[in-house]
C-alpha cells in the first residue's frame, strides 16, 4: 500500500515551490509518502456546476487511478481537495472510496509529528495571522484548532487572532469559481482581511484558492505584509530565513 | 441554450459593472450595506444591551429553534389543520385556507370589498404571493407605514433593499429634498426632524382613518392560533388596533407548534438583529368587550374583524416531496444569512432578487419564477463559503439550496460560460489550471 503526497492541481501548476515546501516536511517526519506526477484533479471546483451523473463518472475515474496506484493513504496541501475527498467522495462512492484523507494541518498537529518538526525560532518576535479557509472551516471533520496547535508550538512566534475568525471567517471571494468571472467579491472581502490583521505581521492561509487572492490583491493594493501558505512559512523558519523577506 | 446562458451572464455582470460607478443606485447602496454587515457582524459577538452577547443567546435557544420547526415541518398537515381550528372556534377569527398564490389573491379581493385603499406594514408575503403586483394592477392604493417603507414609496426606490431597513441608504438631503418637491415642505435634513415630520402628520391618519390593514406574521403558534408580531417603530401596533379589517396574510411555514415556540422566534429576531424590538403583539382575538351584561359584543377600541389568509403554495408540497428547498420551511426570515454573506458584501442589491437581498431571496425568485430569474439575480455570485448555513438559528441549510439551484442551472445550460469552460477542464483534461 501507498502514502500519497497530494498536491491538487492549483499548487502544482502555479505553486511549484509550496509544493516542494509541503513535500519536504511531510517527507522528513515519514518517508513513505511519495509524489506522483499527472495526478487527476479531484473535481473539488466542479460539484455545483455538474451534472450528478457526469461527476459521478469523474469521481470514478479518480478512484480508479488511486487504486491502480494502490494508494490507501493521502495528505493534501490542498484544502479544496481535503473538504473534496472528504465530503463528496465516499457520498458518490460509499464504502468503494477506501482512501484515508487528511490535510497537512492535521498530519502536522499529531502530537508525535509535531514533535517530529521541532522548529526553533531564534529571530525577533513575530506577530502573524492566520486565515481559516472556508474550504477547512467547513469540511466534514473541520480543520480549526489545528494549525494554531501547531503555530502556537513554535517559540518566539504569536498568533494574532483576527476578528473574524475560526466558524467566523470572511471567505476570500475565490469559492464556487466566482473567482473565475467576479473578481469584485474578492477585491472587496480580502480588503477586509488585510484590514483586520492590525498588527500582525504576516498573513498565513492553508488553501491556495485564498493564498491566489491574496497575492492578486496584495499586489494591486500595494500592501507590504507577506502572505504565505502555511507550509511556506513552517519552511522559512526550519531553514532559518527570514519569513518577512 | 448557451446564448441563454451568456445573456443572463451579461446581464449580471452589466449590474456588477455599475458597482465602479460611485453614483450609481447600486453603488449606493453596497456602500451603506458594506457599513452595516461590518458592524453587525461585529456586534453579533459585543454584549449590545444585554448580558449576554447575542451570539450565545443564539446558541442556547438554537437548538429547541431548531426541534420547533422541524416538528412543524414533519408535521404539517396535522398543526395547519389545529391552528384552523382553534383560530376559528376559540379565536373568533376568519381564515381563509390558500392552496396557492392565486387563491389568496382572490380572497384577498374579497376581503378587500370595496376598499380602495390599505395600509400595511412590512410584509414579505405580500410580495410572495403576488397580493402587492394585484394591488396595483386594481389601481388600490397602497399605504406603507414602516418609515423605510415610507421612504422607498416616497422616493419611488424599485431596487431591491434590505428588507428589515428598506431606504437605508437615502441620505438626509435626499429625503427633504423629496419632501419639499411633494409636499412644498422644508424641513432641516436631520433625521429626528424627518422623524418627528411623520410623528406629526402621519400618526393621526394611522389612529384615526385606517379602515383596513395588512400585515404578515412572524410567527403563528398552532396550539392557540396566536398571531405574532414583533416591530419597533409601533406602526403595527395600530394597524392591527386601529383599524376596523385587520388582515393577515402569511405562509403556513409560519406556524410552529405552540405560542412559546412562536415567542422564541420573535426573541431570535430581536436579537439577531440587534435592533430594540420595542414591542412584541399576540393577537388571539377581535378587539371585544363584555361589560354589558356579559354580552360579547366584538369591536370595542380595536380591530372588529381579524381576518387570517393562510397561504400553502409550494410548501406542503416541498415538506412532503422531500423537495430540495424544504428548508425553507424552516426560515424564520431574521436575514442573518444576509449579514455574513460575503456575496452580499461586495455585491449589494445586485446580488438580490425583487423579494429583497441575498441568496435566500434568490431561492424564493427560484420557488415562484423558476431557475432562469435565479440566475438572472446572480445566482453564480454565491462562492459557497457557507457562512449562511453556519449562522442560521433554525437550521437552514441555505448553502446547500444554492448549491442544488446551482445543479439545476447548470442542466439546462445557464451556468455562466467562463465556468463552465473551467468544469470541462477538469472533466477532460483533469487540470482546470493548466494553459
Amino acid at each position: 500500500m501507498t502514502k500519497q503526497i497530494f498536491l491538487g492541481c492549483l499548487s502544482s501548476t502555479h505553486y511549484k515551490d509550496t509544493c516542494e515546501s509541503g513535500i519536504k516536511i511531510i517527507q522528513s517526519i515519514d518517508s513513505e509518502y511519495k509524489v506522483f506526477d499527472d495526478v487527476p484533479c479531484c473535481g473539488a471546483l466542479s460539484y455545483h456546476i455538474t451534472q450528478e451523473e457526469k461527476m459521478k463518472q469523474h469521481v470514478e475515474y479518480v478512484n480508479k487511478w488511486f487504486q491502480e496506484h494502490n494508494i490507501n493513504k493521502i495528505t493534501t496541501i490542498c484544502a479544496g481537495c481535503y473538504q473534496y475527498l472528504t465530503k463528496y467522495y465516499p457520498m458518490f462512492l460509499g464504502k468503494d472510496f477506501k482512501v484515508e484523507v487528511e490535510h497537512l494541518l492535521q498530519f502536522l498537529a499529531r502530537s508525535d509529528n509535531l514533535s517530529k518538526l521541532n522548529i526553533n525560532y531564534e529571530g525577533k518576535k513575530l506577530r502573524f495571522c492566520y486565515h481559516d479557509a472556508c474550504h477547512l472551516r467547513n469540511a466534514v471533520v473541520p480543520i480549526i484548532e489545528e494549525p494554531r496547535k501547531i503555530l502556537n508550538s513554535i517559540k518566539n512566534v504569536e498568533l494574532q487572532e483576527m476578528e473574524n475568525n475560526k466558524l467566523n471567517s470572511i471567505c476570500c471571494g475565490s469559492g464556487g469559481g466566482v473567482y473565475s468571472i467576479f473578481k469584485e467579491n474578492s477585491d472587496y472581502n480580502t480588503k477586509t482581511i488585510f484590514d483586520q490583521m492590525r498588527r500582525g505581521k504576516i498573513l498565513l492561509t492553508g488553501c491556495p484558492f485564498c493564498y491566489t487572492a491574496f497575492q492578486r490583491v496584495k499586489k494591486e493594493n500595494n500592501i507590504r505584509k507577506p502572505v504565505l501558505k502555511i507550509e511556506d512559512f513552517l519552511m522559512k523558519l526550519i531553514n532559518g530565513v527570514d519569513p518577512l523577506k | 441554450m448557451s446564448e441563454k446562458a451568456n445573456e443572463l451572464y451579461e446581464k449580471v455582470q452589466g449590474k456588477v459593472d455599475t458597482l465602479k460607478n460611485e453614483d450609481s443606485v447600486y453603488a449606493k447602496f453596497a456602500d451603506i450595506w458594506r457599513l452595516a454587515c461590518l458592524g453587525k457582524y461585529r456586534s453579533y459577538d459585543l454584549r449590545y444591551l444585554y448580558e449576554d452577547t447575542s451570539r450565545e443567546y443564539i446558541e442556547k435557544y438554537k437548538p429547541a429553534m431548531i426541534e420547533a420547526k422541524e416538528n412543524f415541518v414533519e408535521n404539517i398537515d396535522e398543526y395547519v389543520e389545529k391552528c384552523i381550528n382553534v383560530m376559528e372556534k376559540t379565536n373568533k377569527f376568519r381564515v381563509h385556507y390558500a392552496k396557492t398564490n392565486e387563491e389568496a389573491k382572490e380572497v384577498f379581493m374579497k376581503e378587500l370589498g370595496d376598499n380602495k385603499l390599505i395600509y400595511k406594514s412590512k410584509s414579505l408575503e405580500a410580495k410572495d404571493t403576488g397580493i402587492m403586483e394585484i394591488l396595483k394592477e386594481n389601481n388600490i392604493e397602497i399605504k406603507e407605514t414602516d418609515l423605510g417603507d415610507v421612504l422607498c414609496q416616497l422616493l419611488e426606490y424599485e431596487y431591491p433593499s434590505f428588507t428589515l431597513g428598506p431606504g437605508i441608504q437615502f441620505t438626509e438631503e435626499e429625503i427633504v429634498a423629496k419632501i419639499k418637491e411633494k409636499y412644498g415642505i422644508d424641513l432641516e435634513p436631520d433625521a429626528e426632524k424627518i422623524v418627528a415630520y411623520y410623528r406629526k402628520n402621519y400618526r393621526p391618519e394611522l389612529l384615526n382613518e385606517v379602515k383596513v390593514s395588512l400585515t404578515s406574521a412572524n410567527a403563528i403558534s398552532a396550539h392557540d392560533g396566536s398571531i405574532v408580531l414583533i416591530e419597533n417603530e409601533g406602526n403595527i401596533s395600530i394597524l392591527t388596533r386601529a383599524t376596523e379589517k385587520h388582515i393577515v396574510v402569511a405562509g403556513i411555514s409560519k406556524i410552529v407548534p405552540d405560542e412559546f415556540d412562536a415567542l422564541m422566534v420573535a426573541k431570535i429576531q430581536e436579537r439577531i438583529t440587534n435592533v430594540d424590538g420595542a414591542y412584541i403583539s399576540f393577537i388571539s382575538a377581535p378587539s371585544s368587550t363584555s361589560d354589558i351584561q356579559g354580552k360579547r359584543v366584538l369591536g370595542m377600541y380595536g380591530a372588529k374583524e381579524v381576518v387570517v389568509i393562510l397561504v400553502d403554495d409550494w410548501r406542503t408540497k416541498a415538506a412532503k416531496e422531500n423537495l430540495f428547498y424544504k428548508d425553507m420551511l424552516k426560515c424564520i426570515s431574521c436575514k442573518s444569512c444576509d449579514f455574513v454573506c460575503t456575496a452580499s458584501r461586495a455585491f449589494g442589491n445586485v446580488y438580490a432578487s425583487k423579494y429583497g437581498i441575498g441568496g435566500i431571496n434568490i431561492v424564493r425568485d427560484y420557488i415562484h419564477n423558476g431557475i432562469e430569474a435565479a440566475v438572472k439575480d446572480g445566482l453564480f455570485l454565491c462562492t459557497g463559503c457557507e457562512n449562511c448555513t453556519n449562522w442560521c438559528p433554525s437550521g437552514v441549510d441555505l448553502a446547500e439550496m444554492m448549491k442544488n439551484i446551482k445543479k439545476i442551472a447548470t442542466e439546462k445550460g445557464l451556468c455562466p460560460p467562463p465556468l463552465k469552460k473551467y468544469q470541462e477542464k477538469i472533466l477532460d483534461d483533469k487540470n482546470p489550471f493548466k494553459s
